[in-house]
């Protein structure tokens, strides 16, 4: 992996601009305890040189000058005095206590600098912070301490953070780097399993890691849209198959009978007859063609486009009251328990169709006598439409296959239908997100469809 | 009557000519979307029967820009099987009615009748008459020769659609798309059914049979006894 395309990377310059972001923040925060630091250190000592001061101004003012020069010497001598500088000096400077005499007579703050190594035998000058007071009688009293410390701690604060500052960065882009490496290795692997499937291997899938993370879900959306195409070809080929397998026969069937009649000596009305029946022949598998063409349409969801708010309950009740009267007549009876104002979002003409093909078809494949019960009822967390007869049923092993494209039950082909009347259904179904099911109403069959609330 | 054919495929258009041109029309046609949106312009045309699919202008907006420039002469589209959706959008677009090629030449030409035939401006009736039949449609109540007869909502809407469509052929998937609004093609005879229910009740008491089965085609309510 060259560095240059590292560096293009988004994750990396992503890093890069969070580092620096990061280094910002780093360094305002340095200041800042710069500043806070420095400062209350000053204060406190400040603090610890008037509360000095004030002790000394008392003694003087109980004890007069003797008292506070004896106390002076006693705490020189007793050297417990932690780098204090005392010094009381005249109206004309000279030092009448104590060693310190640089300050200026005047009172408040004074920094005063010291060339002597006295204090500080590392450095040849130091500073001392030294707070002066006017006593009666013309005397000034000054008290001082090195303010070093101070300058000591700012800097090893500006040092720590210094050295943060180059381990922040030292981390930020090898981070940065190391990110953008995972991130090309894995767009790496991406690129290699679409130019797979490109070239024609279609169950080609992209790699998932356990991270979930952002790539990985793209992953996984990416590979259901795979998915999805993967089923919509594998379909298109059905299909093809089914075309080819299916029709051919029918078609064949009427090259056969019309060359036998072009064949024979046959009269004017019998050729009438022989065309008549050849139209419906034609009519028939046009019909078949429809449907296969409705099922890939629908099977290709452009129709969901069209949704719209449905009454199912209406386009129920309207499908039994159309067939109400068809199973009448062949014997059977068709009861209801259709809840009404039921609303759903979907394609009137389809979901009529779903109704109307599985109520015919419990008309259609069922004996007489035959009892068809349907059923429209609402859950809290789905629609249930229950299409179900007291007929023969079908076995265990068709059930699946029933909702194949030309598959029929009777292998003879002798009753009503192309076996298609299912497979619509069950696009139907899976277009409007629902499952169908089929049961055994023991006896006879019972067809469940759910359409699930979102 | 007048009649324009805009259809690009030779074959359907000299079949629907022979055909329209039998039945006693005079029959004018369009090759192209262009032409076809030249001559339609035209106001003396009683109707137009359109192709989705034509070269040039396509169908739909030919229809669009007759209707846009003012005309209301009834289009029926033709179209072939591959579109489900194509029928709204055809509707949608201005047409009358719509045909799914490769179509019977009998419902082919109900549905020519049944859009000549259509009065230009719809107006509310209140009452249907044909031959001793009278239809109440604000009080769906109906009536033979003084007789009230019961009829079940969908019987009604049935008998409706056909005595407005008095002496003319209706075929089954006219019925099915207007009546019952079912837009595929049913394995069962409910059409049928119904229509033997409709009959036995308007016959009660021996009369004439006032629906008659066109063969092949449909069914016709008589104009006249």
């Amino acid at each position: 992996m060259k560095l240059s395309s590292l560096v293009g990377t988004t994750s990396f310059k992503l890093s890069a601009l969070y580092l620096g972001l990061f280094l910002c923040s780093f360094l305002a925060i340095g200041t800042t305890v710069y500043l806070l630091t420095t400062h209350s250190l000053e204060q406190q000592l400040k603090n610890n040189l008037g509360s000095e001061i004030a002790r000394l101004q008392s003694e003087y003012e109980s004890g007069g000058l003797p008292e506070l020069i004896t106390e002076i010497n006693e705490i020189i001598e007793s050297k417990s005095h932690h780098a204090l500088e005392y010094g009381v000096l005249n109206q004309d400077g000279q030092l009448v206590a104590g060693n310190l005499n640089q300050f200026k007579l005047a009172e408040g703050w004074q920094t005063l600098r010291l060339t002597s190594p006295k204090l500080n035998p590392n450095e040849n000058h130091t500073f001392l912070l030294t707070r002066v007071v006017a006593l009666p009688n013309h005397l000034w009293l000054g008290v001082g301490h090195e303010s070093d410390i101070i300058e000591d701690a700012g800097e090893a604060i500006i040092q720590a953070f210094l050295w943060g500052f180059v381990l922040v960065i030292a981390l930020g882009a090898a981070g940065g780097f190391y990110i953008s490496r995972l991130f090309l290795k894995k767009i790496d692997r991406i690129t290699q399993s679409t130019q797979a499937i490109i070239a024609g291997d279609l169950s080609h899938r992209l790699a998932v890691s356990e991270n979930q993370d952002e790539l990985d879900k793209l992953a996984i959306l990416l590979n259901r849209m795979l998915d999805k195409i993967g089923a919509l070809i594998q379909n298109l080929q059905q299909v093809s198959n089914d075309i080819a397998h299916d029709l051919r026969t029918p078609i064949s069937r009427l090259k056969f009978r019309l060359e036998d009649a072009l064949k024979t000596n046959l009269s004017e009305a019998q050729y009438n007859e022989e065309l008549a029946s050849a139209i419906v022949e034609v009519d028939t598998i046009l019909d078949t063609f429809s449907a296969l063409l409705r099922i890939s349409q629908i099977e290709s969801q452009s129709r969901r486009s069209g949704f719209k708010v449905v009454d199912l309950g209406d386009i129920a009740a309207s499908v039994t009251d159309a067939l109400n009267p068809v199973a009448e007549e062949q014997g059977k009876a068709i009861q209801t328990d259709i809840e009404e104002h039921i609303k759903w979002v979907g394609d009137k003409e389809l979901l009529t169709q779903l109704v109307f093909n599985l109520v015919e078809n419990a008309i259609l494949h069922t004996a007489e006598n035959t009892q068809i019960m349907v059923s429209l009822k609402p859950f809290d967390n789905r629609i249930e439409l229950v299409v179900a007869d007291n007929g023969s049923g079908i076995a265990d092993k068709h059930r699946q296959k029933v909702f194949q494209r030309f598959y029929r039950l009777d292998q003879s082909r002798t009753t009503a239908g192309n076996g298609l009347g299912l497979s619509i259904v069950a696009a139907i179904v899976e277009l409007h997100d629902g499952t169908i099911t089929l049961a055994d109403n023991q006896p006879g069959l019972k067809v469940v469809v759910d359409l699930w609330r979102k | 009557m007048k009649i324009l054919i805009i259809e690009d495929d030779t074959q359907t258009r000299d079949y629907v000519a022979a055909g329209l041109k039998e039945a006693g029309h005079t029959v004018d046609v369009a090759k192209d979307g262009y032409e076809g949106l030249f001559l339609g312009q035209e106001a003396s045309y009683g109707l137009l029967i359109v192709d989705r699919m034509l070269p040039g202008m396509d169908g739909l907006s030919v229809v669009k820009k007759l209707r846009s420039a003012g005309s209301s002469v009834p289009v029926l589209f033709l179209t072939t099987m591959c579109g489900i959706d194509d029928r709204v959008e055809g509707l949608n677009a201005g047409a009358d009615d719509y045909l799914v090629k490769p179509f019977a030449f009998s419902e082919f030409e109900a549905r020519v009748n049944a859009l000549l035939r259509r009065p230009r401006e719809t107006i509310e009736q209140k009452f249907l008459q044909v031959s001793g039949l009278e239809i109440d449609l604000m009080k769906r109540l109906v009536t033979r020769d003084g007789h009230c007869i019961d009829l079940q909502p969908t019987e009604f809407r049935l008998l409706e659609y056909l005595v407005r469509h008095a002496g003319q052929v209706v075929t089954r998937t006219m019925l099915l798309e207007n009546v019952w609004d079912f837009h595929f093609d049913p394995k069962t005879n409910i059409v049928e059914t119904h229509i033997s229910r409709l009959r036995s009740k308007l016959n009660v008491g021996d009369k004439p049979d006032l629906i008659q089965t066109v063969r092949g085609a449909g069914y016709r309510v008589y104009e006249t006894l």
